[in-house]
């Protein structure tokens, strides 16, 4: 076999690979949508009705304690059990949040087109990267208000969260992972930004390649260390190229990024406010 | 079927801690009458000679789903306002259910108390609505036949 041959095969060989790679992804993403829509629907109904308890016990010990006023000691004992209510609220706001989060992720499907704040997406996505960062990643917000978009507000969830996780991944031990979003003429311009180790320079080219990844099973991710992974592909090196099909070709968008050695990465995401319309337009 | 001057509202769900909490809640919170069930066979019975105002209720239940609920409680009642409450968030189902049994409003769990609330008022206010004005018509239809009445011996006196 001549040399240009050989070279032919084994391009053939690696791209058919990556395409078992991706669609063996699909298939375990597929099935995890359809694993948290079922868990989401098991805890809808028990936490409708604890948040629904907690507001009628809560009101019936305000009751209750104006009927004891006249005994300090019972009136303790109400303010208490009242104390615990108030936590026990607090504690339901966060379940009825996470469940709200995971809602909006949980579909494998890319959902219908509709309006969304990009603030309202990104906030959703922080929520349940939060659980990735722990206390170890600080989370900064800058906000510019920009106006709700046109949009397919699942998947563009998907790759918001793609890239705080794999920002969040990328840096080791306590870091700060920061967010920006503005209106630019007709476009969205969200930037996300970590203070991880930076891109190295021979990994830039291949950072949007389905299969790359700077340690291929399970090692960091982060967008400073070149991964390209995430919930959409940890390990496999499919997460930056899922976002990168999410904006770029459903949302006809665009993505980059910059670093500087030992300076941490931003990737800029730009999402024209209606469909329809292409970055460069 | 006669109407009710407490307002009634129907709660099916086959989970009973919902159905507890919505009753107690509504208790709390209003004076409206409250049947609850956890078999919506029985819902159906009970639909079937007992006049409701509102009836809410989950989708995924055994022997019966929410459609075909509110199918017979529409076939039964069909100025009762229909509210479907599901922790199921499926688009199909609730196309399904507000073309085939006309729902007010679909409702996901979890739900917040002041919300459903709202919609209870809302949906019991309709109804009433929807009574006055079969009465009203009623009376116009009853007028209407005076009046022809009336006409038709005008004519004969005449001729």
């Amino acid at each position: 076999m001549a040399p240009d041959e050989l070279s032919n095969t084994e391009q053939l060989r690696r791209e058919l690979e990556l395409a078992r790679a991706s669609l063996a992804e699909a298939r375990k993403m597929a099935s995890l949508g359809q694993l948290l829509t079922a868990v989401v629907h098991e805890i809808n109904t028990p936490i409708g009705s604890l948040v629904s308890n907690n507001e009628v016990a809560r009101r019936s010990l305000e009751a209750l304690k104006r009927v004891l006023a006249g005994s300090p000691e019972a009136a303790g004992i109400v303010d208490t059990m009242a104390g615990l209510a108030a936590i026990d609220k607090i504690a339901c706001e966060r379940l009825v949040a996470v469940v709200h989060s995971v809602r909006g992720f949980s579909s494998a499907a890319r959902g219908d087109r509709g309006s969304a704040q990009v603030n309202d997406l990104i906030d959703n996505a922080l929520k349940l990267a939060a659980w990735i960062y722990g206390k170890r990643i600080t989370v900064e917000k800058d906000y510019g208000g920009p106006p709700a978009i046109e949009c397919y507000p699942q998947p563009l969830g998907q790759a918001f969260l793609n890239l705080l996780v794999n920002a969040g991944q990328a840096i080791d031990g306590q870091g700060t992972v920061t967010v920006r979003t503005r209106a630019e003429g007709g476009y969205i311009h969200i930037a996300i930004s970590d203070t991880g180790p930076g891109i190295r320079p021979e990994d830039r080219p291949k950072i949007f390649t389905s299969g790359f990844s700077t340690k291929p099973l399970a090692g960091r991710l982060g967008a400073s260390g070149a991964g390209a992974g995430g919930p959409s592909g940890e390990g496999t090196g499919l997460g930056l190229a899922i976002t990168r099909d999410i904006i770029v070709e459903l949302h006809g968008g665009a993505i980059d990024f910059e670093s500087q050695p030992g300076a941490g990465a931003t990737f800029h995401v730009r999402i024209p406010t209606e469909q329809g319309r292409k970055h460069g337009d | 079927m006669e109407t009710n001057a407490q307002p009634v509202v129907a709660v099916i769900d086959d989970e009973e801690m919902v159905v507890t909490s919505i009753r107690t809640y509504l208790q709390l919170e209003t004076d409206y009458r409250i049947c609850g069930f956890t078999d919506p066979e029985e819902a159906v019975k009970h639909l079937e000679t007992h006049p409701v105002d509102v009836v809410i209720t989950d989708i995924m239940m055994p022997k019966l789903n929410g459609v075909q609920l509110l199918a017979c409680a529409k076939r039964f009642q069909p100025e009762a306002t229909r509210i479907l409450l599901t922790g199921h968030a499926d688009k199909q189902n609730a196309i399904q259910a507000i073309n085939e049994v006309g729902v007010y409003q679909y409702l996901e769990k979890p739900w917040e108390n002041a919300q459903l609330l709202l919609v209870i008022n809302s949906a019991i206010e309709r109804t009433q609505l929807f009574r006055q004005l079969r009465g009203k018509i009623a009376e116009l239809d009853a007028a209407h036949g005076n009046i022809k009445d009336i006409q038709a011996r005008l004519i004969r006196a005449f001729l």
